[in-house]
């Protein structure tokens, strides 16, 4: 398309305030997390230089290898089980066909909910002494668990809870991958008669991995950077059982006003999830077909 | 399939059953939330818990009586509603620009929002707006939830855009229309459905949002999702008074959500998947 220097300007005009907005509220203080995490910073803002000393701290500061072990622990247990869930849910919906509008709504609602009301409701559904859960357990004979308040289940609970909500999601995205393959291979592997489970193993979910994928990615970005959830339920507690780095980092700037600290936590965390995104999106195009 | 047409009938009731057993993990909490709201505060904490009983507006009252549950619910409801005004004044012509001239950088960007973590930006945030005396503003949480919804509404407008056929702008522009008027006298109209899908959603997300307004807001501009921490606080001796307030909290985007579920995954994936 011919663009003049006047169509130019006027496209400029219509993306400035954009830009402005994207540079002075997400690029520069990107930029400056990064800088102030150089420095020594007071509680009263003042700032020092002092070179990587923050980052020298965080490799010798055991919490910090602690948060870094309960986020990936959180992380890879959540994503197994959203994806296998997922999965299996999706090819629930997709045998069903025909679906209700109003059951695509139930299936959608535990994501839409606010994080922080998932955590208020679970709260009570899972208190140790008068919660729901525990009466369902004891009455099926099991034991009754401590769940958010024992050190040793904190984070698998935070798992289950974190994989109620977001395993529709994963599997609506999984039902759009099925509805797009093509019926053809189906058919092909029905007339050499391959059976069931073959055809899931060898053909459907072969298939479905780009879309897999995908899905992994989106819930990698928000599982690494967990917060809400735990900042309600148990705000990192029992004894730092579920302090992830965001936990850590959050508390560190804003319970004790070390920002410089706080900054090298924060450009740390962001990079392994940046590093987990573009390993995923390596893995996405080593199995696009 | 190798199997018999009987074998086939047993699936589908097998696969039946386990889409309900599903739909009743998924529901039950939130269920559960709702009638917990509307019991009395020892029904609430009875042992073994109750199914039925005698359903009260108790807690709702005592949260209209004893919080400034109203207040919060304004500040939320300006914070929500000026932020996404924000977002789609700002997002809609970026993503026609960017859908227009193929330059995708500056949508990618503004994806930084959502990869890194909230407390990052936080950080400058606390800094640069305790300097200028904004810290507890409404301007202040107006802006940073602007964060979240321009990049929700310039990736979930984008295939809109896109999908507009190009021989319309080309014949627009032969008839001398520039690229301002083509936007708001020919895309834009075009658009209407995607605006309203990116308008909810990012609704939703804003209002669902906790870090920023935990920090940046003070007693008089704190919203509800980052009041629910206190509730907690208080609500540790009075159950049914915290599951009303959870109810009430996620009222707004569950009924938003159930209005815009055709568009809601490939919205959510920010176009990624198509739903």
């Amino acid at each position: 398309m011919d663009t003049s220097n006047s169509q130019k300007a006027q496209l400029a005009a219509l993306s400035a305030p954009s830009v402005i907005f994207t540079v002075v509220m997400i690029a520069f203080p990107f930029c400056y997390t990064i800088w102030i995490s150089f420095q020594a910073v007071s509680a009263t803002g003042m700032m020092r230089f002092d070179g990587v000393a923050n980052y020298v701290r965080m490799v010798k500061d055991g919490q910090f290898w602690n948060g870094l072990w309960i986020t990936i622990y959180l992380y890879v247990l959540s994503l197994t089980l959203q994806l296998v869930c997922g999965t299996a849910l999706a090819l629930l919906l997709f045998r069903a066909r025909r679906l209700p509008g109003f059951i695509r709504s139930l299936f959608i609602s535990p994501f839409m909910l606010p994080p922080v009301v998932a955590g208020m409701m679970w709260l009570i559904i899972l208190d140790p002494s008068l919660g729901a859960a525990n009466y369902i357990l004891t009455s099926l004979g099991l034991p009754p668990s401590n769940w958010l308040a024992s050190p040793a289940l904190v984070v698998p609970t935070l798992a289950l809870i974190d994989t109620w909500q977001w395993t529709p999601y994963v599997a609506l995205i999984v039902l759009g991958g099925l509805q797009s393959l093509p019926p053809s291979v189906y058919e092909a592997a029905e007339i050499d008669g391959a059976s069931r489970t073959r055809t899931l193993f060898r053909i459907t979910l072969p298939l479905l991995l780009p879309t897999l994928v995908t899905a992994m990615v989106l819930r990698s970005v928000d599982l690494l950077r967990f917060f809400d959830l735990i900042y309600i339920t148990t705000q990192g507690g029992p004894a730092n059982a579920s302090t992830t780095l965001n936990i850590y980092g959050f508390r560190m700037g804003f319970e004790f006003f070390q920002f410089g600290y706080a900054g090298a936590l924060m450009i740390t965390l962001s990079a392994l999830v940046l590093g987990v995104v573009l390993a995923l999106n390596r893995l996405r195009n080593a199995v696009a077909w | 399939m190798t199997s018999t047409p009987s074998a086939d009938r047993w699936i589908g009731y097998l696969n039946t059953v386990l889409l309900m057993v599903a739909g009743i993990i998924v529901v039950a909490p939130t269920l559960w939330m709702v009638l917990s709201s509307f019991k009395f505060s020892h029904e609430v904490t009875a042992y073994p818990p109750t199914l039925f009983f005698t359903p009260t507006l108790t807690n709702y009252v005592s949260l209209w009586e004893r919080t400034p549950f109203i207040q919060y619910g304004i500040n939320s409801a300006v914070v929500t509603s000026a932020s996404t005004a924000l977002g789609i004044l700002l997002g809609t012509p970026a993503a026609f620009v960017v859908s227009w001239t193929r330059i995708t950088w500056p949508a990618i960007v503004t994806l930084l929002a959502r990869m890194a973590p909230g407390t990052l930006f936080l950080l400058p945030w606390y800094l640069m707006f305790r300097q200028i005396d904004m810290i507890g503003s409404y301007w202040a949480l107006i802006l940073t939830h602007a964060v979240i919804t321009m990049p929700i509404v310039i990736w979930v407008l984008l295939p809109f855009f896109d999908n507009i056929p190009r021989s319309i702008f080309e014949a627009a522009q032969v008839d001398g229309c520039s690229p301002i008027r083509v936007f708001y006298r020919i895309a834009l109209p075009l658009v209407s459905a995607g605006l309203s899908v990116s308008s909810i959603l990012a609704f939703v997300f804003s209002w669902n949002y906790f870090l920023f307004a935990l920090v940046l807001s003070n007693s008089d501009t704190k919203t509800l999702i980052a009041a629910s921490f206190n509730f907690i606080g208080e609500g540790s001796t009075n159950w049914g008074a915290l599951m009303a307030a959870a109810t009430l909290i996620a009222l707004p985007p569950l009924v938003l959500a159930i209005i815009v579920q055709r568009w809601l995954v490939s919205g959510l994936t920010l176009g990624a998947v198509k739903g």
